[in-house]
């Protein structure tokens, strides 16, 4: 059986198409302004690379944010349920999920089973997000991509203590001032992050072992301080940005049509 | 326009109702924040006790005077009145609560410009003699205090009577809330919401009978709607002002089925004694109650109370509804979630301000919340 | 250049108060003490800083202050690392940093001093906040231990008949509830001795804040901070008396020798709020440069500001009203009068508002006092916005640019 999932987040939109437990592929796409269609387009490419037709997919489910607007899906299904469901596809020994994402960021229990226990989410303010790390990367003029592998090169990291997005880019804009090193500022803002994050995930009770999915993943330098808050090993999942449409495609197996 | 649709009218449009009611019965509208106001009092002395639910407009006016670590609903009560939203009260009554209600009362005292206010200083632990006592003699304080400012006597047959109706008020919709726990689908808990809200600020001569009406019909099955076969919840918290909340939740495939609301249960729980003195009675009826977290009972009563709802109510699980900035509630959350998680209820926690989360934010935690549960 | 730097350091010595180390010695055999006590037999009782501690001393309980150790986990710059640990287990970031980190402390033994003693129970006293009660309960449970609330109704006009009568019945209500805990009698002529010195030690520290009214002050507010720890934690013992006194002499002795705190001292302020622990040196040096001096504050006199409602020959009744009318207890145009009494008493020249988020019956309405100050007084205000232990709350580039434009305005 062949079934795919749709994830529609802030920033980009996923898929990934499953047959009987096998992946046959995935794909991101930047959102655009209209989510509906970016369901569509993003699902139409996967099925091209991969070469088969919307007849041979048995089911659909959207999730993510956009989930509600993709019209050729079957069902929608909350992008925290399709975590927990994708992480514990990828590997079933998985207890708990940190998802660092554009725009918000969830921690998740879950049970053998891969059913969410209990969950949380960050407030409306974006410390703690994806959406902090790029604001501070441009207040330091670095690539967003080699902001993580920039952390791990700072000595000691510098303090940033503002939980406030808009302070604590003064307070790293006063931190270059006083010639700090890039690195350090870096580690710092990494470290930030982190704290948030951790914070979420031990209100919720950190159950090992801990897998961390979401574009964020790719960033080796929150994962390493999330590792030293948490005091544990975290394994990031090698489908991290697309986990939410995997999951989904996982779950879309249950449908009957 | 049948029972509900008053009901409904009046909730919708709090403030238009008010100033009707003003102009039509020349009644003084008295505004208040808080189930621990002696609404027997104000309406015996011929008064509207009027709950005040904050704003939903922007904060402009009141910034001014509160710094934003304060509550919405603090933030939002004190814009409505600099705005002249609430120029149809003649005056309010503060009943001490927690901090931030305190100092607002200091404030709008000196700055909203009403023709009375009244300070009402409850003890803040309702489980000794002497609390008991005190009590009685700051409601009897009370009582002189709106007679003082109504310009009228209230006599020992005006409360009498008010503490009847006030039974019965609270009696029926303790009667509706009880109906609908039996057969959600008798009405839908949005609808029950604007029939609460409504009964804490319309006429209180003219919402009784209504009340009634709504009952009998919805004994009747005269409101039925379609079965819903959503998983049952407890709504906890301080005020619900967000009827999108349930609708929201409903979609999501849940419904609030009972609350721990001081807009819900807490406004009309528990019964006042007829038969004996009245502001004694009064008193015994605010102790009787379960507390709102900003006084003392006993160190575990809530969370007890809240276990013990879940189990009668059938609830599969709990939302915990927060205004941010609220600290009595926020510092129950942690022992009262324990509560539910070794009862195996589970539970999430929402905070709010004035607006809501974005619709999608809601739905995700909503939905996922009731997977949670299935 | 090195004539320079040994010619400076007398100077910073002989401004140096030298009772401090007293004061050091004192407040560490006491938290020796308190941290002792099971070993030694004696019970240990939390309380609220603006509980009638009194009691305590003459049932021979050593009281301990979770406030005063949320200051300490402030000024040792540990209250970000707690505040977490206390968000982590569920605790808003929101409510209150003292107890946070106090909440935090107890389940980690972490903090300045490895976390306080455990209660044997709790006195839990309202006139501070409402905030202490939730806390308390909060302890009550994690301890399950008995616990005792005094509840002293808030004044918004005048302290009411059914008022007193209320908080003179919970007097002797806490009095049987510490017979019960102590299984032993009250000593009425003990409580009486302890009330005597109460008052003498309330005196003598009204005296030594009063001394800051000398042109230039022997200190600033931010000593008195320092040197309040005794009032709270040792009021009514003969140790807290006698430190005073010593303290009162060095500061009359200062004001003979012309020493000042701050060199050159130009312009007065007036402090309102409790401090910014992690930052008081900070913000000392900081309104130093500028030649100010915080002289005195609205904080450290709420311990002797309702003195005068105590007789100490009466103290179970009087002590009650007192106790109730403290400054944050009281309404803002009865917090205003004092205030336009301490500006009028030290000769202020500005007003430094500390807006605390852990605060708020002493935050909330200060854009109100400031208005009033504006208005009557003419005296110009400063509003920093901040927290007395979390440092996540402070932006120091922010800060320093507000105070600087603040002291633009006041050499104008």
């Amino acid at each position: 059986m062949i079934t795919a999932g749709i994830d529609i987040g802030s920033i980009t939109a996923k898929a990934a198409v499953l047959e009987d437990g096998r992946i046959l592929g995935a794909k991101v796409l930047f959102t655009g302004y209209n989510s509906r269609q970016a369901g569509q387009a993003v699902l139409d490419e996967l099925m091209a690379e991969i070469g088969i037709t919307r007849e041979k997919i048995n089911a659909i489910i959207a999730t993510g944010y956009g989930r509600n607007s993709v019209e050729l899906a079957d069902k929608a299904i909350t992008e925290i349920t399709c975590h927990a469901a994708g992480a514990h596809f990828i590997d079933p020994s998985v207890r708990f999920i940190i998802d660092i994402g554009g725009q918000d960021s969830k921690v998740i229990r879950i049970d053998e089973n891969g059913r969410v226990v209990d969950f949380a989410m960050n407030d409306k303010c974006a410390a703690g997000t994806g959406r902090f790390l790029e604001v501070m990367a441009r207040a330091l003029e670095v690539d967003l991509d080699g902001f993580g592998d920039l952390s791990l090169k700072g000595g000691a990291a510098a303090k940033i203590s503002s939980i406030c997005t808009v302070f604590a880019e003064s307070e790293v804009i006063s931190l270059i001032s006083k010639g700090e090193t890039r690195e350090n500022i870096i580690a710092g803002i990494h470290e930030s992050v982190a704290s948030r994050v951790a914070a979420l995930a031990k209100r919720v009770g950190v159950t090992e072992p801990v897998m961390m999915t979401g574009g964020v993943a790719k960033n080796i330098g929150a994962v390493r301080a999330l590792e030293i808050k948490l005091e544990t090993v975290i394994r990031v999942s090698p489908h991290a940005q697309v986990n939410g449409a995997l999951g989904a495609a996982v779950l879309a197996g249950g449908i009957n049509r | 326009m049948d029972a509900f649709e008053i009901l409904k009218a009046a909730a919708a449009d709090p403030y238009a109702y008010g100033a009707s009611i003003q102009a039509k019965t020349g009644k003084p509208v008295v505004g208040n924040f808080c189930t621990y106001t002696p609404e027997e009092l104000i309406y015996a002395a011929g008064g509207v006790p009027f709950r005040l639910f904050g704003t939903k407009e922007d904060i402009s006016l009141a910034d001014k005077h509160l710094q934003s670590y304060c509550c919405s609903l603090v933030r939002g009560g004190l814009e409505d009145a600099l705005r002249g939203n609430l120029s149809f009260l003649a005056g309010a009554v503060f009943p001490h609560t927690c901090d931030s209600i305190q100092r607002l009362s200091d404030i709008w005292r000196l700055n909203a410009g009403f023709p009375f206010h009244i300070d009402v200083v409850l003890p803040v632990k309702l489980d000794t003699k002497s609390a008991r006592t005190y009590m009685i003699d700051v409601l009897a304080g009370c009582k002189t205090d709106l007679e003082t400012a109504l310009g009228v006597q209230i006599t020992p047959e005006r409360l009498r009577h008010a503490i009847t109706v006030y039974n019965d008020i609270r009696r029926t919709l303790g009667d509706i809330y009880r109906m609908r726990s039996a057969d959600p689908s008798i009405i839908s808990a949005r609808d029950l919401y604007h029939v609460v809200k409504a009964s804490m600020i319309m006429d209180r001569d003219e919402l009784p009978p209504l009340l009634h009406t709504l009952r009998d019909e919805l004994k009747a099955g005269v409101k039925a709607m379609p079965s819903n076969t959503g998983r049952r919840v407890i709504l906890s918290g301080g005020i619900c002002n967000h009827p999108d909340i349930y609708t929201v939740l409903e979609e999501s495939g849940a419904q609030v089925i009972w609350d721990d609301l001081c807009t819900g249960t807490r406004y009309f729980e528990e019964q006042i004694e007829e038969n004996i003195d009245p502001i004694e009675a009064i008193s015994d009826r605010y102790i009787t109650r379960m507390v709102c977290p900003a006084k003392h009972l006993d160190v575990t009563a809530r969370g007890e109370n809240l276990v013990h709802l879940a189990k009668a109510q059938k609830a599969s699980g709990v939302i915990f509804l927060f205004l941010k900035f609220c600290d009595p509630h926020s510092f129950d959350y942690p022992y009262l979630k324990k509560f539910l998680d070794d009862a195996g209820v589970p539970n999430i926690l929402l905070e709010v301000e004035a607006q809501l989360p974005s619709d999608a934010q809601l739905r995700t935690r909503f939905e996922t919340f009731v997977d949670m549960l299935n | 250049m090195a004539d320079q730097s040994t010619a400076k350091d007398p100077e910073k010595e002989r401004r140096k108060i030298k009772s401090v180390s007293k004061m050091k010695e004192i407040m560490t055999t006491y938290y020796i003490e308190a941290k002792t006590a099971r070993e030694n037999g004696k019970k240990v009782a939390w309380i609220t800083s603006g509980g009638p501690v009194e009691f305590l001393i003459a049932m021979d309980v050593i009281p301990v202050y979770p406030e005063n150790h949320g200051a300490m986990v402030g000024a040792s710059k540990m209250g970000v690392g707690l505040c977490e640990k206390a968000e982590e287990m569920g605790y808003s970031r929101d409510l209150c940093s003292y107890a946070r980190s106090d909440i935090a402390c107890s389940v980690t033994d972490g903090g300045p001093i490895g976390g306080l003693p455990r209660p044997d129970f709790l006195v839990c006293c309202n006139n501070i906040c409402g905030t202490v009660l939730k806390w308390y309960e909060v302890t009550a449970r994690f301890y399950h231990v008995p616990l005792f609330i005094l509840d002293t109704p808030f004044i918004h006009a005048r302290f009411s008949e059914a008022s007193r009568k209320y908080v003179v019945q919970q007097t002797y209500e806490y009095i049987a509830f510490l017979e019960k805990q102590c299984g032993k009698k009250m000593d009425f002529e003990r409580m009486n001795e302890v009330s005597r010195l109460a008052v003498h030690g309330l005196r003598l520290w009204q005296e030594v804040l009063d001394t800051t009214a000398h042109k230039p002050a022997p200190m600033t507010a931010f000593d008195a901070f320092f040197h309040l720890a005794l009032i709270v934690t040792l009021r009514g013992t003969k140790i807290a008396v006698d430190y005073y006194q010593q303290l009162l002499a060095e500061m009359r002795q200062r004001i003979k020798d012309g020493i000042s705190m701050v060199p050159n001292e130009k312009y007065r302020l007036l402090w309102d709020n409790l401090p910014v622990w992690y930052r008081t040196k900070w913000l000392s040096d900081k309104f130093a440069d500028h030649q100010a001096c915080l002289v005195a504050d609205t904080y450290t006199s709420a311990w002797s500001g309702v003195m005068d409602l105590i007789d100490e020959n009466n103290f179970i009744e009087t002590g009650a009203i007192a106790y109730s009318s403290v400054y944050i207890n009281v309404s803002l145009d009865i917090m205003f009068e004092t205030l336009k009494k301490l500006i009028k008493k030290y000769d202020v020249d500005g007003l430094v508002m500390h807006s605390n988020r852990s605060c708020k019956p002493y935050s909330l309405g200060q854009y109100d006092l400031q208005q009033m100050v504006m208005r009557e007084l003419k005296v110009p205000t400063l509003i920093i916005e901040a927290d007395m232990v979390d440092e996540r709350s402070f932006s120091e580039s922010q800060i320093e640019t507000r105070i600087d434009a603040f002291m633009e305005t006041i050499k104008k």
